[in-house]
């Protein structure tokens, strides 16, 4: 299946992809673990993903087509 | 009431001298006189809002002018609340301005809070943040949360129940405090001085729809604002499964809290231009340059080894040879960081050392020397 991804702040500048296939993968749980061995960078810092606008608080399935957000904290004022 | 200040708001459909009288009895806490402040302060005097509260106990810097406008370069070098209050003042004088010309912290927080009805996070550190969220979450005050990287901008508004009995906080996004140097802040990272201009003006925005109870307020949503496309994405939050954080419950709780992750003096010594020269000298010193590929000035990689902050971790798992490190980056922030991450590895096998002010404080040696 495919879903599209949005990143944000620092995380934008190491995935830069918007599209990704993801045959095997039917979770979140899973699509992090994916995403952290493929983009070693993103397990090093904090974020959060939201699937079609939903902040994923535990393990959901993914759908096809989904969005996927990718967004870290920010601090700056 | 002044009708004719407010004319334009007092005939605006759906605001009327009703919500005008609301603003009037409101009162505003905008912590962080900069860059989302400055707008967020400008926007809530003009409009009436009866009483505004400014914490912030830094002075005015040359490089704060393009995007905190309530300052001008005669000021620099003036304590910022003091330059705000005499500024505000003067776009309305009917407002109450109280200042405060300190930091907000564990000691002062709670105190000021209760006073106000509304609090503003604009400030720019996570240790300030963190802080303000539970500080908020314990006297469950509304938070008008907003923080900017770069070209982006974050918004959300806390400790507001919706109708469907939902309230969140800002751990329900983040529960853990990310680790000096995990995320870079302004000073590292940079920022577009009309962007906090935008966000900072969003702040206010909801504070007045949240006083006047017009509109649909950001609660339990994040917005993700992008000023290179103009793009708007709203996220819905939810809370997280209890035990995922641990808010105080009491001020004594609250008192208690590690926000500040500073390490102690002894552990990772910061160095000037003099100390690194020495070092430079010895034969068992490594210089390591923590900035990513793309800062410049480019230093000559036979001196300085460059290892960017995002792929440290992976070299932590390597292991250095040389008896004394020295992590430089460019204003000395992230160094000290990463020189915490080898002093966590080496203890006190190996010298560790970070260069205070980073490469723009000694820009000249740098330059001349690469």
């Amino acid at each position: 299946m495919e879903i599209e991804l949005l990143s944000f702040g620092k995380i934008a500048e190491f995935i830069t992809i918007k599209k990704l296939s993801i045959d095997g993968i039917s979770d979140t749980d899973g699509l992090k673990k994916y995403l952290e061995d493929k983009f070693p960078q993103l397990s090093e810092i904090k974020y959060k993903l939201a699937v079609d606008k939903q902040i994923i608080q535990k393990n959901r399935i993914i759908t096809d087509q989904a969005t996927v957000a990718i967004m870290p904290p920010f601090s700056g004022g | 009431m002044d009708t004719e200040r407010y004319n334009r708001q007092l005939i605006l459909k759906g605001f009327g001298e009703e919500a005008q009288q609301k603003l009037s009895k409101a009162k505003v806490l905008v912590i962080g006189a900069g860059g989302l402040g400055c707008p967020a302060l400008q926007y809530l005097v003009a409009s009436g809002v009866g009483k505004i509260g400014l914490v912030d106990g830094d002075v005015v810097s040359l490089s704060n002018l393009h995007r905190q406008l309530l300052f001008t370069t005669v000021d620099i070098g003036k304590l910022k609340v003091d330059i705000a209050a005499q500024r505000l003042n003067a776009i309305n004088p009917n407002i109450k301005l109280e200042t405060y010309s300190q930091f907000i912290t564990q000691e002062n927080a709670l105190e000021i809070f209760s006073e106000y009805d509304f609090i503003i996070d604009g400030t720019d550190n996570f240790e300030s943040r963190y802080l303000i969220n539970d500080g908020c979450a314990l006297l469950k005050k509304p938070l008008i949360f907003a923080a900017v990287s770069g070209y982006e901008g974050q918004l959300a508004v806390f400790n507001i129940e919706s109708s469907g009995g939902e309230k969140t906080n800002y751990r329900d996004l983040f529960p853990i405090q990310p680790n000096k140097g995990e995320i870079p802040n302004c000073a590292e990272n940079g920022i577009l001085g009309v962007l906090p201009g935008i966000i900072g003006t969003m702040m206010a925005a909801e504070a007045i729809k949240l006083i006047t109870g017009i509109g649909e307020p950001l609660i339990n949503k994040i917005l993700n604002y992008n000023l290179l496309n103009q793009q708007f994405y709203e996220i819905a939050i939810t809370s997280s499964p209890s035990g995922t954080y641990k808010l105080p419950e009491n001020e004594n709780e609250f008192l208690k809290m590690n926000y500040s992750l500073k390490s102690t003096p002894n552990q990772v010594l910061e160095i000037d231009i003099k100390e690194l020269e020495n070092l430079q000298k010895k034969d068992s010193t490594l210089i390591i340059d923590v900035r990513e590929t793309y800062e410049v000035p480019v230093l000559n990689p036979l001196d300085y080894k460059q290892i960017p902050m995002s792929v440290f971790q992976s070299f932590l798992n390597q292991d250095i040879e040389e008896e004394n490190i020295v992590l430089l980056c460019q204003h000395g922030i992230r160094s000290l960081a990463a020189a915490e991450f080898l002093h966590e590895k080496y203890g006190d096998k190996k010298n560790i050392y970070s260069l205070k002010g980073g490469v723009i404080r000694w820009k000249n040696y740098f330059t001349s020397a690469s």
